[in-house]
């Protein structure tokens, strides 16, 4: 037995600037930390407190971890104000991770939204490694503006990582000296060549997003079943304990953080 | 009869020599009738003879036993560690002892055990104050206006979980042995001990089948609560949980006194020597900001769907994760709200709705 409170001592290696909100921070825990793609961590800012993120990076990486964070409350805050050389601290991973056994054969449809990318980076990481285990991997990706997409270095990669990969992103709205996609990231679900009934999407961003991305992609014709989420709700122990990050019955930190949809679709206020 | 074998009585002249012997080995906690408010309250006790007040007649204390197993707030790590060892020191936790814990009390205790040590991850800290728990359960010899224990298929004594039972009698007490731990305290003390009579044990069950007549005359108007989780669920118009939380004034005692709400949250301080110590402190999730997140977004930011989802927690997704409804009767969150809330008489209401929609 083990204290599963304690956080393990990490280095903070290097600070890589994404978007004006958005930070990389590439970290060195004090021993490997081994996670499947979307488990998730909990990061400590010394005398802060903790927040929960699932890491950017490959996970076949364990030495190193890569965790992306949007600026946005407290402990955010005083990430972003960290500098290469500072000490933090991780526990997890905790969760289940995304359901990678079931997308085998299958058409994979990633949809992110904003900082929702950075968990489906573990995924897409995961999934590049071997594409020939799926039949299709399709991502579509939205942000408001284009300085605010993030890793926006590797999408040529991805999108030509192999022939039954492709990559298409999206800005909510136009702006100057912008030639690519303009419209909401549901607008990218319109007309997909996809066969619906050979396929898994997952889809990860803000709650109002994940609501908006469920309908269209129900309004389509994918079924509850198909669709998994990455929900949102407030975290503190991570393993099932403090009892606050319930979607009806399932513990986000235990059951999730990414859940079927046909589990949680009855749940009153499901989408905040 | 064979159970007799393992019964033993004990008179309260020698009930007391043996909690002084147990005081010796550990911290004893017991009952205490307050003068003033005339509650049970449970005190640690160190001197002999025990305190003016001390009883182990009644009902249920003011506190649960968690305030002793899971603490209102306690450190569950200092960082970064000072000697590479982030486990808590078991030598430094005291061997306890609570004698006169009720039937609900103890029920509750397991309840928090499924969720605090069972499953992939266990809380360290929880595990070793409960190891070295030793709970003497007492039958209850009245009951509060507020007990519901019947409503729920409880019953006002110990059935299971304790090291030992007393149930009072002429004279004395019976003493029933629930666990090896319990059977070595008689074990080890047998010359305060006389095995249990005939006539002890039907006073017991004598006393045990009035009380349960007296809860079940005083709730009679109240569906049993052990058929709710269904009802629970189908129970999702707004309406009647406003008219339920119409006075709740938000204080979070119902959580925070009931003995089987378990919600903690960790927080993050400063410490000696430039370290930083981690707290687990009780939560209630009746007060706004428990699952407000980053940004201010708020799931739960109705007061109607916090107390919806205090009950819901209660009677439906405990018993989907957990396997139990996590309320044991014991009415504290009757006594303690300020609105006159009470639990039963809820449910009574949602019941009503749930028949009356069928029709």
């Amino acid at each position: 037995m083990n204290n599963p409170y304690y956080p393990i001592d990490t280095l903070v290696e290097d600070v890589i600037t994404e978007t004006p909100t958005i930070k990389t921070f590439v970290l060195a825990p004090a021993r490997p930390i081994k996670f499947k793609s979307g488990q998730f961590m909990q990061l400590t800012v010394p005398g802060v407190g903790e927040a929960p993120f699932t890491p950017s990076s490959d996970p076949r990486e364990t030495e190193k971890m890569e965790i992306t964070i949007l600026r946005t409350g407290s402990v955010t805050e005083a990430l972003h104000a960290l500098k290469p050389g500072a000490e933090v601290g991780l526990r997890g991973p905790f969760g289940k991770g995304y359901p990678i056994d079931k997308m085998a054969g299958k058409e994979v449809l990633i949809v992110g939204g904003g900082v929702g990318l950075a968990p489906l980076r573990t995924l897409i990481y995961t999934l590049l490694d071997e594409p020939a285990k799926y039949k299709r991997i399709s991502i579509k990706y939205g942000a408001r503006m284009p300085e605010e997409l993030c890793f926006r270095r590797q999408y040529d990669e991805w999108g030509k990582a192999a022939r039954n990969v492709d990559f298409t992103h999206t800005i909510d709205v136009p702006a100057p000296n912008w030639s690519g996609r303009v419209g909401l990231v549901t607008t990218l679900l319109d007309k997909l060549d996809i066969n619906l009934e050979n396929s898994i999407a997952i889809s990860c961003g803000p709650e109002i997003m994940l609501k908006f991305v469920t309908l269209k992609l129900l309004e389509v014709g994918y079924t509850p079943p198909q669709i998994y989420l990455s929900m949102n709700r407030k975290m503190s122990c991570g393993m099932g304990k403090c009892a606050r990050c319930n979607v009806g019955h399932y513990y986000l930190c235990v059951d999730g953080p990414d859940m079927c949809y046909d589990k949680i679709k009855h749940v009153p206020n499901v989408f905040g | 009869m064979s159970f007799l074998v393992h019964m033993y009585y004990i008179d309260a002249t020698n009930f007391e020599r043996l909690l002084k012997k147990l005081s010796g080995e550990g911290e004893l906690y017991v009952p205490v009738r307050n003068a003033e408010t005339e509650k049970l309250r449970l005190e640690r006790v160190d001197t002999f003879p025990l305190p003016e007040g001390t009883t182990f007649d009644g009902y249920r204390t003011v506190e649960p036993l968690k305030a002793i197993a899971q603490l209102l707030r306690y450190p569950v790590a200092e960082y970064p560690s000072t000697d590479g060892d982030d486990m808590p020191d078991e030598a430094s936790f005291p061997k306890t002892f609570i004698v006169g814990a009720r039937g609900c009390d103890i029920l509750a205790m397991a309840l928090i055990d499924k969720v605090q040590i069972e499953g992939e991850f266990a809380d360290a800290f929880y595990k070793i104050r409960r190891d070295k728990m030793v709970v003497v359960g007492a039958d209850c010899t009245e009951c509060g206006k507020s007990c519901f224990c019947t409503l729920l298929g409880n019953k006002p004594w110990p059935e299971r979980g304790f090291d030992l039972s007393v149930a009072k009698v002429r004279g004395g007490y019976v003493v029933e042995p629930g666990t090896e731990v319990g059977e070595k305290i008689v074990g080890n003390n047998r010359d305060l001990f006389a095995g249990a009579q005939d006539q002890h044990v039907r006073e017991r069950g004598q006393s045990r089948a009035a009380l349960v007549r007296r809860l079940e005359t005083q709730n009679a108007a109240y569906p049993k609560t052990d058929t709710l989780p269904p009802i629970v669920r189908g129970a999702l118009t707004d309406e009647i949980w406003e008219d339920i939380c119409a006075h709740c004034i938000e204080c979070g005692g119902c959580t925070n006194i009931c003995p089987t709400c378990y919600c903690f949250l960790l927080y993050d301080q400063a410490a000696d020597g430039g370290h930083f110590q981690r707290i687990s402190a009780m939560d209630s999730c009746q007060v706004t900001g428990y699952s407000r997140m980053a940004g201010m977004l708020n799931p739960r930011a109705r007061l109607i769907d916090r107390v919806k989802h205090r009950y819901y927690h209660k009677y439906d997704y405990l018993v989907l994760s957990h396997g139990a409804i996590y309320c044991t009767g014991c009415g504290r969150c009757i006594d303690v709200c300020s609105a006159s809330i009470d639990m039963r008489d809820a449910f009574r209401r949602i019941k009503d709705k749930a028949g009356s929609r069928k029709e």
